[in-house]
């Protein structure tokens, strides 16, 4: 489980505080990477020497990002074959239709709306971890083909 | 024959007599045959007579046949005047019923225009909503956030430099924030089921209001609520938005009855006096309401009681009033403090759209 990295995807950095806080609070301590635009998150994936980075276990992946949206990002994952099987969660505020549908038809494996209340947030980063990094089996190197 | 000469004389004369006589019977036979022509002619003319009288009884018929024929014709004539004034002043309705369309025309060209302006501002105006609703989705929830989370940040890490009273004061912050998040998704909601597209299918309501009380016992299974429910309704709607207006129906019932010991909510339906719609009514014997503020029930935002008595954003029924306008029913309640409330609601048969 330790080797196993996330990316949080986050440009607020209210959220960014509180999501390691959350993840913390969780006792989880993997490694987490935050970019804070999508462009950011493009080239973590696709830029330069990028197999000094390793392949996130998952993607926490906000939708409303400078640069490059959320749904941007994602499509550019799935329509890449180094990247088409990285586990990506959507975690954003919106639960407005047109965000989820986007995100299901562009291949997202779960969307999870930011909870207000800061102890239900918690608890949805608790079970997040437990599934992503614990239940949840990835192809190795973290999904890299 | 006495004397001789008498005798021969007379003999003579006889002679002379027998050849007048012949002479006379001559001429008279002639005139005989001259009668008897004439008779013929005078036949002949008699005939011919005759033939005219008739003939002018014939032409006499045929005159008045003629004249009948040009009365026939005159008044003919005055059918096919008066046919054609008809005729005309046809036209010329027809000219001014011309106009009157060609105006008409006019006018609903404007109209079309109109109401194309006004569809494409309404389009202008919802995409700026839906704009908005998204923005207020998502960044006016990410500092409630903010707020929260912080809060109970200071709350657990800063424990031991907190009293009671601050520690209730960011208590107090936190409700704040959980409630504003409530308004939020609710406005969201109540703008998002104008914009919703409607799916219309036969909606067993009997099952639907059942699922929503067992979901009202498991949250609260500590409360005793006897709860009937008329069995086999159904209608036409759309079935996400029907179980929304169910939702908060029985939820209202369900929180206002909380006071009541004996708790009762009904549901049932009957057919409306035209029958062109069916009634449900939702009957609880909850806190009830003065009937004095029965307008304001429906208004978003609009409460009568306060959170602390009964929580709620007061958004619930206007929620209902607008899933029930959509569908092209109606609401209407009646209540009693302390006795009670009836939210009545139609939905119309002919849903087929």
């Amino acid at each position: 489980m330790e080797n196993k990295t996330i990316l949080l995807v986050e440009d607020n950095p209210d959220d960014e505080a509180l999501t390691l806080r959350a993840l913390k609070k969780n006792n989880i301590m993997n490694e987490v990477t935050v970019v804070r635009d999508g462009q950011e998150a493009l080239d973590y994936f696709f830029a330069g020497n990028v197999t000094a980075n390793p392949m996130p276990a998952v993607v926490l992946l906000d939708l409303k990002l400078p640069k490059v949206s959320g749904l941007d990002i994602l499509q550019r994952l799935r329509g890449d074959d180094r990247t088409c099987m990285q586990p990506v969660v959507i975690l954003t505020s919106s639960k407005e239709e047109q965000d989820l549908i986007g995100g299901y038809r562009l291949g997202a494996n779960s969307y999870i709306r930011k909870p207000v209340n800061f102890d239900r947030f918690i608890e949805a980063v608790r079970q997040l971890g437990l599934y992503w990094l614990v239940l949840n089996e990835i192809p190795g190197q973290g999904g890299r083909l | 024959m006495s004397g001789g000469i008498t005798t021969i004389a007379s003999h003579d004369r006889i002679v002379d007599l027998e050849i007048y006589a012949k002479a006379i019977l001559n001429i008279l036979d002639d005139f005989s045959e001259e009668k008897g022509r004439l008779r013929n002619t005078q036949r002949a003319i008699q005939n011919i007579l005759e033939d005219a009288e008739s003939e002018k009884f014939r032409l006499e018929a045929t005159r008045k046949a003629v004249l009948n024929i040009l009365e026939d014709f005159a008044s003919e004539k005055l059918q096919i005047l008066s046919m054609q004034k008809a005729t005309f002043n046809i036209l010329d309705d027809l000219n001014a019923e011309k106009n009157n369309a060609e105006r008409t025309n006019r006018e609903l060209v404007g109209e079309i225009i109109e109401r194309k302006r006004a569809e494409e501002a309404l389009e202008a105006a919802n995409k700026e909503l839906e704009a908005f609703s998204y923005s207020v989705s998502h960044d006016l929830r990410a500092p409630l956030r903010a707020i929260d989370g912080f809060s109970q940040a200071l709350i657990e890490d800063y424990f031991d430099r907190l009293d009671k009273q601050g520690r209730y004061y960011l208590e107090r912050v936190r409700a704040g924030t959980q409630r504003m998040a409530e308004l939020i998704d609710d406005m969201l909601q109540l703008s998002r089921l104008t914009r919703t597209e409607m799916h219309f299918e036969t909606v067993d309501i009997t099952m639907l209001a059942e699922s929503v009380i067992a979901d009202l016992r498991r949250a609260e299974p500590q409360r005793q609520v006897k709860v009937c429910i008329q069995p086999l309704m159904s209608v036409k709607g759309d079935p996400d938005l029907l179980r929304i207006a169910l939702v908060n129906l029985l939820a209202n019932a369900w929180k206002f009855t909380g006071r009541q010991a004996a708790a009762r909510i009904e549901l049932g339906n009957r057919d409306n006096d035209d029958n062109d719609c069916r009634v449900f009514f939702v009957h609880d014997n909850g806190v009830g309401f003065d009937m004095a503020y029965v307008n304001k029930l429906f208004g978003a935002f609009q409460r009568l009681h306060s959170t602390s008595e009964f929580p709620g954003t007061g958004v619930g029924l206007a929620i209902v009033q607008r899933i029930i306008n959509r569908h092209g029913g109606q609401i209407w309640a009646e209540g009693v403090v302390n006795e009670g409330a009836t939210f009545y609601f139609s939905l119309p048969h002919n849903q087929n759209d």
